[in-house]
């Protein structure tokens, strides 16, 4: 990303989600993102960073660090690296929405959802990390 | 996130407010598998205070349905708005609950 990028990196774990959350709504505050759209973001995150703290690093812990960077008006890009073991979230096959309810299997939603709330998302592998982009809101936002 | 359970005659209503994420959507399935264990059949969400929910919540809603529908009962979701009705809708899971405005609407139907 361009500078200028902010950085935080924290603990691969479910209870850093929220100090991410807050730092990722700063920058988009200050990108001129709607504030309606805070709770999309959250969710995003939560979605990316759940994954990581479940399949990056198997018994030593890591960190995952969450940078954004301005994107065009009213948009922020933003990257979640860690340095765990190969894992591209993108891969997994969609789960099939169409499904009666005895029939629907439990997983596989959060993927999806992330993919239905942001633009160009997209993995590599750098440098032994698993990078995960995307920009945020979808189509410019509301009104735009 | 708070759950508060109210027994009525045909079915226990749990008014569900706050945030149900990766870290505390367990309690929800929890609270309902404790009425179920106590013979309850049909549950309804009140889901009118609910201002967020991920993909953990939404395999706990899944879960519970699905254990309820294979005892022939059924969970009910009420007042559910805004980005945890978008989330349902995305995920195509608002098809597979009976879904009303009101608990009375709900009611009415058991």
């Amino acid at each position: 990303m361009d500078a200028p990028v902010n950085r935080l990196t924290l603990p691969a774990i479910a209870g850093s989600i929220a100090a991410f959350s807050q730092f990722v709504r700063g920058g988009a505050a200050a990108a001129g993102v709607a504030e309606s759209e805070f709770g999309k973001l959250d969710l995003i995150l939560e979605e990316i960073l759940v994954n990581v703290a479940r399949y990056a690093y198997s018994a030593e812990s890591g960190t995952v660090e969450v940078a954004y960077a301005p994107a065009g008006p009213r948009q922020l890009r933003v990257e979640i690296a860690d340095s765990g073991r190969i894992f591209n979230p993108l891969q997994a096959n969609p789960p099939d929405l169409s499904r009666g309810l005895a029939e629907r299997p439990i997983g596989g939603l959060g993927v999806f959802l992330v993919r239905n709330m942001v633009d160009s998302i997209a993995y590599r592998r750098e440098q032994d990390r698993n990078i995960l982009s995307f920009v945020f809101p979808l189509d410019g936002g509301p009104g735009a | 996130m708070n759950i508060e359970p109210t027994e009525l005659e045909k079915a226990v209503l749990l008014k569900v407010t706050g945030r149900m994420d990766a870290e505390n959507a367990h309690e929800f399935e929890e609270a309902c598998e404790r009425w179920i264990t106590h013979g309850s059949k049909h549950l309804i969400a009140d889901l009118d205070g609910l201002q967020y929910v991920s993909s953990m919540g939404l395999r706990c809603f899944l879960s519970v349905a699905q254990k309820l529908q294979s005892a022939s009962g059924s969970l009910i979701l009420c007042g559910l708005h805004g980005l945890p009705r978008q989330v349902f809708e995305m995920t195509r899971l608002i098809g597979l609950f009976p879904v009303f405005d009101t608990t009375q609407q709900a009611l009415a139907t058991l």
